[in-house]
């Protein structure tokens, strides 16, 4: 309670001022030599700090770093295509405006991959650069994480406490070491993008039916980045142009945004990292085994057969009973017939009850039973009335249903047809006839 | 309240007894009143409140729903303390806060005793700090009644072990009790801009039900225009938007940077609200 002692003379002179002029008060009071308006004028310049410090940084990080050399647009999709596989691991935003309603269901029941239909999603993503990698979803106290690891993975949601196990066909498991290659590793429902899966795409379809130049190197998450710009030559496509940013030094892709006719100014899709480390992570990062108490589902994925390997091309599937491709390039059009849409709807409504028709784990197990054999074929998206879902994302049009978004168009017909191509719906009710 | 005790090393003799005798007795006015003690105790008998009814209806349908944690608690005590700070954030937290902010100048103009207050040698900045510290201490104490008790509760009727986290990983239980007292730290932080804000409605008015409603006005318009998502772009500033944000400790590698994002975003309000405060309160002519 004593005073130290220490006080030097002009820290006192301070204080008595600070006392004197700025606080001392009371009616007593006379020595006060602030002015009213010099007192107000202090939350102003607190909020003007503020300001700056929010918004400075902002504008700092948006400033170009143009001092890296020049390569041509050929030369930079070379790059990513042959880029030696680095460990990454960071903050990846994703904001998708696809124009869809609004389905967003994360604040019931936590963080899944329906959030990626609209709005903004935070992920945390770690990478080897092999064949580990782990994506988590991030949620308000919530999280749904995809483990991936050699031939098998995990996706976990924390919100119903469940856990899949997806695991190579164990017929398929000496073909798939023979492969080894990460084109191989199992697919999961409900999976994840990256900015790099996301650029795989559109690069794919690069060298046709498209001009790429190269803009000015921006910065992506602090790193200096050369970015692609891909425009489809023709305008039959939703697709108006992509950016695809590449890290200058490791060729890792840092962003991909999709932008459509319907809008020019914002992205319709953006996937990027706001921060990014390419030190190798944690290896226990990748090693997950469920919580003691979840519950756990296994699902064997077979390998696709050889040959099917590659995306689908107009030739190699077009004899392919109900199958077709119509269109090339951007205006490709993927026909699949003899869907029943119904059936579909109707065994996912009745397998994954709605949250809340059961509690007890008891009456889940008895579930399960009865539900058990569709249960590797469902869509992997919990617990969910899909139903009404689809009923909310389509519109009813002649001869079918409709779901039409920034960047994709589906037609549902009534006789089992399903066409999808990112072109105007039109084309694809032409196309139906 | 070992604070009161601590001299305040720079001040000259007078002042800093002054100020530590003005701080021991704003704490002593908010912990003494009767008021105050049964709110914390009600706040207190929320986590008892779910624990007793998840152990009721544990074998039941309707075990395992409602809000993020509850379906948790039954395995794990711990839990308890996630869930009851889930439950209380949205209402219960900013009502406590803003009935002792808000009351804190508005109180002792109301009863007239802030007239003898400022006869008392301590400056006026003084005195709002005294009051913003006694009134964060408040609302810490109450964060940490419901964790003390939701631990409590929760290891009596379930049982404590290892927690599992968000990301489905499992980490030991006294690598849980750190992460839960990061929680406990970071909830009691996101309550400091409010505080800020209930000080300034405080020095606005001399009805202190005016200054105590209109803080939880604020706290709820702002989870409001935060819930409508054509609003996104102020989103990441709103007073309460980052609240959640304390389950960050429960994710697999905490980020530091999303938390301190929360801090700051607390810390710019309080910042401005503060300085508001500061320059109502030191221009205010006091009459009653």
């Amino acid at each position: 309670m004593a005073p130290t002692g220490t006080v030097r003379v002009p820290s006192d002179v301070v204080l008595s001022l600070v006392s004197g002029t700025l606080g001392h008060s009371g009616p007593m009071d006379t020595t006060r030599s602030l002015s009213p308006r010099v007192r107000w004028a202090v939350p102003a310049v607190a909020a003007g700090a503020v300001a700056a410090a929010f918004l400075v940084p902002a504008a700092v990080g948006a400033v170009a770093s143009d001092d890296l050399p020049a390569v041509t647009a050929d030369e930079l999709v070379d790059r990513v295509a042959n880029a030696e596989k680095v460990p990454v691991s960071g903050t990846v935003v994703y904001t998708a405006r696809l124009g869809l309603p609004d389905v967003t269901v994360s604040e019931l029941q936590g963080a899944g991959p329906l959030d990626l239909l609209g709005g903004s999603t935070t992920m945390r993503v770690w990478s080897d650069g092999e064949d580990a990698s782990r994506a988590a979803l991030l949620g308000d106290v919530s999280e749904y994480s995809v483990v991936r690891s050699g031939p098998e993975a995990w996706t976990y949601s924390s919100a119903d406490d469940e856990a899949v196990h997806y695991v190579v066909d164990p017929a398929d498991l000496e073909r798939y070491e023979a492969l080894a290659d990460e084109a191989a590793e199992p697919s999961v429902e409900g999976d994840v993008p990256t900015p790099s899966e996301a650029a795989d795409l559109a690069l794919a379809q690069a060298r046709i039916y498209t001009d790429i130049t190269t803009t000015d190197p921006v910065e992506v998450a602090g790193r200096s980045a050369y970015q692609v710009e891909l425009r489809p030559q023709t305008d039959g496509t939703l697709v108006d142009r992509i950016r695809v940013a590449v890290d200058a030094e490791t060729s890792v892709v840092l962003r991909t945004q999709v932008w459509s006719v319907q809008d020019t100014e914002d992205p319709a899709l953006e996937v990027g990292f706001t921060d990014v480390s390419f030190d190798a992570p944690d290896p226990s990062v990748f090693d997950f085994s469920p919580p003691a108490g979840a519950e756990v589902r296994e699902v064997e994925v077979p390998l696709p057969e050889p040959g099917t390997m590659e995306k689908p091309g107009s030739e190699a599937l077009g004899e392919d009973a109900g199958f077709a491709v119509s269109g090339t390039g951007w205006e490709t059009v993927v026909e699949v017939s003899d869907v029943d849409v119904e059936e579909i709807l109707g065994a996912t409504a009745e397998g994954r009850l709605p949250e809340g028709s059961t509690g007890s784990s008891g009456a889940d197990d008895l579930l399960e039973e009865f539900t058990d054999a569709e249960e590797g074929e469902l869509p992997g998206i919990p617990e969910l009335d899909t139903q009404a879902l689809y009923d909310q994302l389509t519109t009813p049009v002649d001869g079918g249903r409709l779901l039409t978004s920034a960047l994709l168009s589906v037609l549902v017909t009534d006789d089992g047809r399903v066409l999808a191509g990112a072109v105007p719906p039109a084309t694809l009710e032409e196309l139906a006839g | 309240m070992s604070i009161v005790d601590t001299p305040v090393p720079v001040a000259p003799a007078a002042p800093a007894r002054a100020t530590a005798r003005l701080l021991r007795s704003e704490l002593r006015l908010v912990f003494g009143r009767v008021r105050n003690l049964v709110l914390l105790a009600g706040l207190a008998a929320v986590p008892l409140l779910i624990g007793t009814v998840l152990f009721v209806t544990q074998s039941t349908p309707v075990a395992g729903q409602g809000p993020p944690f509850l379906d948790r608690v039954t395995g794990n005590g711990v839990f308890l303390v996630f869930a009851a700070l889930v439950s209380c954030l949205p209402f219960l937290l900013p009502l406590c806060v803003a009935i002792v902010s808000g009351d804190a100048i508005a109180g002792e103009a109301s009863t007239g005793t802030l007239r003898y207050l400022l006869v008392v040698p301590v400056p006026r900045t003084r005195l709002l700090l005294a009051k913003a510290v006694a009134a964060l201490a408040f609302a810490g104490a109450a964060v940490v009644a419901i964790a003390v008790v939701g631990l409590a509760a929760g290891a009596a009727y379930f049982g404590v072990g290892d927690v599992v986290l968000l990301s489905g990983d499992t980490i030991p239980l006294a690598a849980g009790m750190l992460r839960t007292l990061g929680v406990v730290g970071y909830v009691i932080a996101s309550l400091t801009g409010l505080v800020a804000v209930g000080l300034f409605l405080s020095t606005l008015t001399e009805v202190p039900v005016a200054a105590m409603a209109s803080t939880v006005v604020v706290a709820i318009v702002s989870g409001v225009l935060d819930a409508l998502p054509q609003l996104s772009a102020i989103h990441p500033g709103l007073l309460t938007h980052h609240w959640l944000d304390f389950g960050e400790f429960l994710r697999l590698e905490v980020d530091a940077s999303t938390l301190l994002a929360g801090l700051a975003v607390q810390g710019a309000w309080v910042a401005i609200f503060g300085a508001l405060a500061w320059s109502r309160f030191t221009t205010a002519d006091v009459s009653s």
